[in-house]
């Protein structure tokens, strides 16, 4: 469970978090929308405790990232729009990489790697070198990096970008498969069929602050707007948030 | 997630890192040209330093002369003071040039078909010193023409005592010249300091990797993905730090092995050194060497991470390589002898080590322990200042 209680972060004079609340369930996939520059990454990156925040609470499954980021980030899984591969390593080596720095034994490694590749259909590309991958290919493997610890929170930053249908099926398979297992899913994304189909709750930030928090069908209903796009642009008073 | 191993995170990042370098064909190739031919170039240079300190001692000089049936007894005093000589037949400039350019003789010595007739005359008979300056050559011809002044002075004074006046008024003063030079042990300093060469390459082996896995990964924006782990940003320095250090120890190791050699085959008992190093030994001067090891990895991984760009990283990174050759420009125009406190600075501390042993001089443990504290402190400032300026917000905002 993520808890973000009015966290407030300003580089000199842009206040780039103004007041961000709100609660991500276990269980439960999350939507984060916000136009361009709302905050978002910023926000991301004061949740695993690598930029520390002016004022407000967050509690990774109660754990303070600002007071215990190796705690926090222990028990998070992030996925941003920077993938993080290495093109010398083969697919199989980046994921023991970064098992045996979450702290996983060479069995369970190995172990989760025979399931990620299964869930993300990985098996063409495991043991090839990560350079000259496709888009698709390198989220994938960006992918099965954030899942392969199995975290209890999941921050994905538009995780679809670049997938071709299929690859788009699989990942949804699989993060609806780990909201069944109680995982918390934070989805930042502009697609709004994504977040319909995918997701339990929205939160709307813009300008750095929180301007709605409900499932889509709530968002609506406050709105009186029966399209959830609609209602998104709505609620942040412009057109600038339709990006996809 | 709790951890379920307990393999330090940091070795986790310096086998990963070296993984990857070692696949990489451009750092593979420059750690072997550096640790093979490097050495090589080294000691090629060495050998000619010291093949040129001793010619002149060694050779002799060799002249040719024209035109010399004309003077058997100037020939017979050549010979008399070790030239050698070599007569030749009437030849025209251009032969003359040409036989110069072998550079095998300091001069051609022609002797004008109307020397006899004019010495027989009492008149200055002409010849001429044909010499290249170029050469190199300049101090046995210096040498040549004081043997045939001072065979002139004989003949004038032969001249005067005939004609009775005593030869002693043509010398007024007596000039008596004392060299308090110790010859070979003069450019056996030299060469000992050029020894500090074979320590250029560590700041070279490693950089590469120092540079891609810090300002590279920044650069490539892969370094977030990483740092958003459960790890400390000491731990992930300190990896990468390790990585580039024991691949400048590699590096190092191998190139000294194959300095060993080299040196080994140098003739540098005729500049009073000598190089008889068992293995024990040198593995002595590795493992002394590996602290600098650690200093530069630390000092390129801090200089990397400070810069905003890879291109910034590589030119600061750059300019750190100059520094080993600072003692080897300096210590010369300084003239210092080997103090106890050169062991301390890095660099320097390995050329004088180097120096000592192979003047054959016993160091004792002091500095061996200089050679290592220094190095070793300014290593852990360098990564602390890293480690603290990967946890700053700056440095995130900038990923």
């Amino acid at each position: 469970m993520i808890e973000v209680t009015d966290i407030h972060k300003r580089f000199g004079a842009v206040h780039a978090l103004a007041g961000v609340s709100f609660t991500a369930a276990d269980g439960r996939a999350t939507a984060l929308l916000g136009p361009n520059g709302a905050g978002k990454t910023t926000l991301m990156r004061t949740l695993v405790g690598l930029l520390s925040r002016d004022r407000g609470t967050v509690g990774i499954d109660g754990i303070d990232p600002a007071a215990d980021p190796l705690g926090a980030r222990r028990n998070i899984g992030l996925l941003t729009d920077q993938f993080g591969l290495y093109e010398r390593l083969s697919t199989r080596e980046y994921l023991r990489y970064f098992g045996r720095i979450n702290g996983m034994d060479k069995a369970a490694i190995a172990r989760r790697i025979d399931e990620v590749t299964e869930l993300l259909g990985l098996d063409d590309i495991l043991d090839r070198s990560c350079r000259g991958f496709s888009q698709g290919q390198r989220i994938k493997v960006a992918l099965a990096r954030t899942l392969l610890h199995r975290p209890r929170n999941l921050l994905l930053d538009e995780p679809t970008r670049g997938l071709d249908v299929m690859s788009t099926r699989a990942l949804r398979r699989a993060l609806a498969a780990m909201r069944a297992e109680g995982c918390c899913i934070i989805l930042a994304t502009h697609v709004m069929q994504e977040v319909t189909q995918l997701c339990d709750d929205v939160i709307v930030i813009a300008k750095g602050q929180t301007v709605a928090q409900g499932s889509p069908q709530e968002l609506c209903r406050q709105t009186g707007i029966a399209s959830l796009e609609d209602a998104f642009v709505h609620l942040v008073g412009t057109e600038e948030g339709i990006a996809a | 997630m709790k951890r379920h191993t307990t393999t330090p995170l940091w070795f986790v990042v310096m086998y990963k890192e070296l993984l990857e370098a070692l696949r990489e064909k451009r750092t593979l190739t420059m750690l072997l040209m550096l640790t093979l031919l490097y050495p090589a170039l080294v000691g090629f240079f060495l050998h000619t330093t010291i093949e040129r300190s001793t010619r002149t001692e060694k050779a002799g000089i060799e002249l040719a002369v024209i035109g010399g049936a004309q003077a058997p007894n100037l020939l017979a005093h050549l010979r008399e003071k070790s030239v050698k000589v070599s007569e030749r037949a009437p030849m025209d400039d251009t032969a003359i040039k040409a036989l110069l350019s072998e550079k095998k003789f300091v001069g051609v010595l022609r002797l004008e078909p109307e020397f006899s007739s004019y010495y027989a005359e009492v008149r200055p008979a002409p010849l001429a010193l044909w010499f290249d300056s170029s050469a190199d050559k300049d101090e046995q011809r210096r040498e040549l023409e004081g043997i045939l002044r001072d065979y002139a002075n004989g003949i004038a004074g032969a001249r005067l005592e005939a004609h009775g006046v005593s030869p002693a008024v043509l010398v007024p003063l007596r000039l008596e010249r004392y060299d308090t030079s110790d010859g070979a042990g003069g450019a056996g300093k030299r060469i000992g300091l050029y020894l500090g060469m074979f320590f250029v390459p560590v700041f070279l082996f490693g950089l590469s990797m120092a540079i891609d896995t810090t300002a590279g990964e920044r650069e490539r924006r892969s370094l977030e993905v990483l740092m958003a782990q459960p790890m400390r940003a000491r731990e992930l320095v300190a990896g990468k730090w390790l990585a580039a250090s024991a691949l400048a120890a590699i590096g190092l190791g191998c190139e000294l092995i194959v300095a060993h050699g080299v040196l080994s085959l140098l003739p540098l008992e005729e500049m009073g050194l000598s190089w008889r190093l068992g293995l024990p030994m040198l593995a002595v001067v590795i493992v002394a060497a590996l602290p600098l090891c650690l200093f530069v990895g630390a000092v390129q991984v801090a200089l990397a991470m400070n810069s905003k760009t890879f291109k910034e990283a590589q030119a600061s990174a750059g300019i750190l390589t100059t520094l080993p050759m600072l003692p080897l420009l300096i210590m010369p125009m300084l003239d210092l002898s080997t103090q106890t406190w050169m062991y301390a600075v890095p660099v320097l501390g390995n050329q004088t080590m180097f120096q000592a042993i192979a003047a054959g001089k016993a160091i004792g443990a002091l500095p061996y322990l200089l050679t290592c504290v220094l190095p070793l402190l300014l290593a852990w400032a360098a990564v602390e200042f890293a480690a603290r300026r990967m946890r700053s917000e700056q440095y995130v905002m900038g990923i």
